[in-house]
């Protein structure tokens, strides 16, 4: 209905490589990104800040962490470690005095080095194995944060950032706070989009489909996996230090607990792996559902359509939750952005089931 | 033959009115001096599209004619076409004009006989084609025809390295054209200038239904005038967008792709190949659409098929919206305006249907849509004008350059097709037969001096179709006169108007009615497999191939009420009282057909004499043997037990 494709042709590869040849596309995403720019002034304090702003960041993490599991498939169940190590080290860079940007490219190297390390480990296992391998660095990386006074600045302790600003504008006021954090998940969905078009980002999908083959056509597994790793938890480790700057504004070790990484990897599945408008969904379904079931039960509850005890009437919103997340799995395994990708397609072919030219 | 403006040799001077020096030459060299950047033509080639600008169309062609000049092409000679839509090939065809020679096409897929005929009766001495196919065809017409010295090729695939003796590539000629154009300054504009516009630009050949084709020499003025014509009646409009994707032997081709083009600077798009024609189609969307009536029926049976496998919700949807639209269509046929209500559904339509569809088929920019050849069906006919394409009759033959009467906006109809162009002449000759006057008329056939006597009377073209004319100028074409046929009961009847009504059906694709000095019509019907394959898969018809689908007794019912349909429209003593359904399609390969797609009757009498003798002895089936021929060349004979239905029992 909305899909005309009729007329868009090409005169040159690069042109018909575009990321949207399709007009319907172009003027989707136009809306998305107008309304995105808009959201500090349609907004309120409240939506901004506890919503919006969270949702981008978890957004930039699920990207981060999708590119590991999605495009290249390696299992990672400590990636709440690596956003760890990237907001403790901008935090002390940034207390050290080092500019916020310099703090930020420092979180990126410190994880990317750490997680690297850790990837290396893990190169020599598969599957769960590695998936025990991530797990053991982020209980290390927790014992460590935990034991270290220099780092955790001693036990329950709460590290605050610094006033500090980003290109010469502060980050005090929550609008900057919330488009630093909208241009850093745009950058990263921008990366994304093209790492897929790259021979890196190719490479990595034939060591996901089956690194015995892709040795076999030429691609080093140990190099690319390690390179993955590597690209990951450098994005990883930045977003980590912008969730602490522009979102908490302070770090605990409890920010980025083990239940945090498997909150990410729920993400990441829900989402749809290896896809970039799922990083946005999944991220959104798991931060904001909850929230928005709490507030629809309890509402519903307030209003009398709803009679049950208190005791159920908290663990409602969870049992719903789960429910859906179950349900949108066996309904479509493949995550939101398959089901996304269904209802583009249905348009796309329209009024047809399948495409007539 | 060139630049004989007294005809036969009489000294009457034909064409008084046209300039010597206006021909399609000087058209492309005045778009290539005024719009030199603007896009001429565009070939799509490994899924991007090659641009041509104006000024380098012209370079081609008189660097191509320039280099052909040195393979010494002589004014007058007739040159073979033969291909498929490239424009090195349109490129040749100018070039060859530019010459004052006289390109002549041929249909790629004409069989090596057929073009030997053709090769010896024009006495062509050069050929360009287009892949190594082509060449190898040729190659193996050289042995027994040695007077074919040059074969240009445009795809050198297959053909590079290999130095074959009286080949060369496209390229290689165009290459010296350049290199001598670079040498002498003074020949580009010696080379535009040559050509007179009482030269003869093409040389097309009839379909040749009976006999032999005969070569129709068109003139620069006659297309010219032709396309003016067509253009002063707002029938093709500056700058037009146009898919060249028909066969460049057929006239309309030429008329379209290349004299409205060159005249009204259109941009030519040239699909990849015949088999991505449709994709491409949608990728360009052009706005200036032409399409045989059967194409038309085929992309409506396309549009079913997809529609009949689509979701429950689309498929409702569609229908509501498509029958609602046929319905205002049909009043406004009969002169009815649609109410506001019914332009805001149709504007809800727009959005939901008629628009998707149009977009998923490639005709969204399409503001002019023709159709001509023979008669379209109704449904067909409405269906698309449904969609709110402004689809109109068209009625011409290669001797008029296909542009002689067609339907305005205003008087569109299904009987009719319309009103004759500015500066055409239309009358009835005295026994019913449309004939025709004008510039655009051709002088008389090649070499054919008889047939051109039988057919241009005074300078009227006798079209041998029977037709009249309504009240409000509209001409009504009937059929063929040399077609009216009459039964052994003496019933007159015009087979072809019976068999379009049948070919309506989407199930149907071919047929052929019988009935000549019989007591009774039948038919023999070709399934048309796309439609009723998709109708058996929802009946639980199963069946492996065409011959055993043909022959299911589910199938033999639905075409039995096909036939049941068309005999209650049909005349007293026109019904068709038996019919068979064949075990293949009519194939112009083996000759049923011509390549236009037109029934050669003879080869099928001769050809299927036993199932018409089982038919009249009134058997119930019979088991027929069918001559086929192996693409190897050898013969064979396959059984085939074909049943034969009755529809009305006869007393005797």
């Amino acid at each position: 209905m909305f899909y005309r494709i009729a007329g868009v042709y090409h005169t040159r590869y690069d042109k018909a490589r575009a990321l949207w040849p399709v007009p319907a596309d172009r003027w989707q995403i136009t809306v998305v990104v107008i309304f995105a720019l808009a959201a500090p002034f349609l907004l309120s304090d409240l939506y901004l800040g506890s919503y919006a702003l969270p949702w981008l960041i978890w957004s930039a993490a699920t990207l981060s962490l999708t590119l590991l599991m999605g495009l290249a498939g390696q299992l990672h169940f400590g990636f709440a470690a690596v956003m760890a190590i990237g907001a403790y080290t901008s935090i002390h860079l940034a207390r050290f005095g080092v500019p916020f940007e310099f703090a930020l490219l420092g979180a990126g190297i410190a994880s990317a080095a750490i997680g690297a390390l850790f990837g290396a480990a893990a190169l020599r296992v598969k599957g769960l194995y590695l998936v025990m391998a991530t797990l053991a660095m982020q209980y290390l990386v927790d014992w460590v944060i935990n034991n270290v006074p220099a780092i955790s600045g001693g036990a329950q302790a709460t590290l605050r950032t610094p006033p500090s600003s980003f290109l010469l504008i502060s980050l005090e006021s929550l609008e900057v706070r919330y488009y630093l954090a909208l241009a850093w998940a745009v950058l990263l969905a921008i990366f994304f989009m093209n790492v897929k078009r790259t021979s890196f980002g190719r490479a990595l999908v034939a060591i996901r489909d089956k690194d015995f083959a892709a040795a076999v056509i030429g691609i080093d597994p140990f190099r690319y996996k390690l390179l993955a790793f590597f690209t990951s938890s450098f994005v990883g480790g930045v977003t980590g230090a912008l969730l602490a700057f522009c979102y908490y504004r302070a770090v605990t070790p409890e920010q980025f607990g083990f239940n945090v990484s498997i909150q990410l990897v729920a993400m990441v599945l829900v989402g749809g792996l290896g896809s970039i408008i799922g990083g946005f969904l999944g991220a959104g379904f798991v931060l904001l559902i909850p929230i928005i079931l709490t507030n629809l039960v309890s509402g519903l509850a307030a209003s009398g359509f709803l009679t049950v005890s208190s005791n159920l009437l908290a663990h409602l919103p969870l049992m719903i939750y789960g429910a859906l997340i179950i349900g949108f799995l066996v309904f479509e395994p493949l995550g939101l952005a398959k089901i996304y990708d269904n209802i583009r397609k249905y348009f796309l072919v329209w009024p047809f089931r399948h495409s007539r030219s | 033959m060139q630049h004989d403006p007294f005809k036969n040799g009489s000294d009457t001077f034909v064409h008084a009115n046209w300039q010597d020096n206006d021909h399609l030459i000087t058209v492309l060299a005045s778009n290539a001096r005024e719009q030199a950047t603007a896009i001429a033509m565009r070939e799509r080639d490994q899924g991007i599209w090659q641009e041509y600008n104006w000024a380098q169309y012209l370079e081609h062609v008189v660097g191509f004619a320039a280099g052909l000049d040195e393979h010494g092409v002589k004014p007058g000679d007739i040159v073979l076409i033969l291909g498929d839509n490239r424009p090195n090939l349109y490129f040749s065809m100018l070039g060859t004009i530019c010459l004052r020679a006289i390109p002549s096409p041929a249909y790629p897929d004409t069989p090596p006989q057929e073009l030997f005929d053709q090769l010896r009766r024009e006495r062509v001495r050069v050929a360009i084609v287009e892949d190594q196919e082509q060449v190898d065809k040729l190659l193996g017409l050289r042995e027994t025809y040695p007077g074919l010295e040059l074969i240009i090729y445009d795809d050198p695939r297959g053909l590079d390295g290999t130095a074959i003796p009286g080949t060369v590539s496209f390229s290689a000629v165009l290459a010296r054209g350049r290199e001598k154009l670079k040498a002498e300054p003074d020949l580009h504009k010696a080379l535009i200038s040559r050509p007179n516009v009482h030269d003869v630009a093409i040389l097309l050949h009839s379909s040749g239904t009976t006999g032999t084709p005969k070569g129709i020499p068109l003139k620069h003025g006659h297309v010219l005038s032709g396309v003016r014509n067509a253009a002063a009646a707002g029938y093709f409009h500056k700058g037009e967008i146009h898919m060249a994707y028909l066969p460049i032997a057929w006239v309309g081709d030429f008329t379209f792709s290349i004299a409205a083009a060159l005249e009204l600077s259109f941009t030519i798009n040239i699909p990849e190949a015949q088999e991505t024609a449709l994709h491409d189609l949608r990728e360009i969307a052009p706005t200036l659409y032409f399409s045989s009536p059967r194409a038309w029926s085929g992309m409506l049976t396309r549009i079913q098929v997809g529609i009949a496998e689509s979701t429950p919700f689309k498929r409702w949807l569609y229908e509501r919206c498509i029958d609602f639209a046929v319905k205002v269509e049909r009043g406004r046929l009969k002169g009815k305006k649609p109410s506001l209500y019914q332009r805001f559904i149709l504007k809800c339509g727009e959005f939901l249907i008629y628009g998707p569809v149009k977009d998923q088929l490639g005709l969204s920019r399409v503001e002019r849509a023709y159709t001509a050849g023979e008669a379209i069906g109704e449904d067909v006919f409405l269906f698309f004008r449904a969609l709110g394409l402004n689809l109109r009759q068209f009625y011409g033959q290669t001797e008029n350059c296909a542009l002689a009467i067609a339907q305005s906006s205003e008087d569109v109809s299904l009987t009719g097709v319309g009103r004759p162009f500015p500066g055409v002449e239309v009358k009835l000759s005295d026994n019913g037969e449309i004939v025709l006057r004008g510039d655009n008329i051709f002088d008389g056939y090649y070499n054919d001096v008889e047939a051109t006597e039988k057919t241009l009377k005074d300078g009227w073209l006798h079209t041998g179709d029977a037709g009249q004319i309504e009240k409000d100028g509209q001409i009504v074409v009937l059929g063929r006169v040399s077609e009216i046929v009459h039964t052994a009961a003496n019933v007159r009847y015009i087979p072809t108007y019976i068999e379009n009504r049948l070919k309506f059906s989407r199930f149907i694709k071919d047929v052929c009615v019988i009935g000549a000095d019989k007591e009774y019509l039948s038919a023999i019907l070709c399934i048309d497999i796309d439609a009723v394959g998709q109708w058996a898969q929802e009946n639980g018809t199963s069946y492996t191939s065409y011959a055993e689908l043909s022959q299911s007794p589910a199938v033999y019912d639905l075409t039995h009420s096909l036939i049941t349909d068309l005999n209650t429209i049909l005349p007293a003593g026109q019904a068709i009282e038996r019919f068979v359904n064949l075990h293949k399609q009519f194939d112009p390969d083996d000759g049923e057909m011509t390549r236009t797609r037109k029934l050669r009757r003879d080869v099928i009498d001769q050809r299927y004499a036993a199932i018409i003798d089982a038919i009249y002895a009134g058997k119930g089936n019979i088991n027929f043997e069918a001559p086929i021929t192996y693409e190897t060349g050898q013969t064979g004979v396959i059984a085939r037990a074909l049943t034969i239905r009755s529809l009305v029992k006869r007393s005797d």
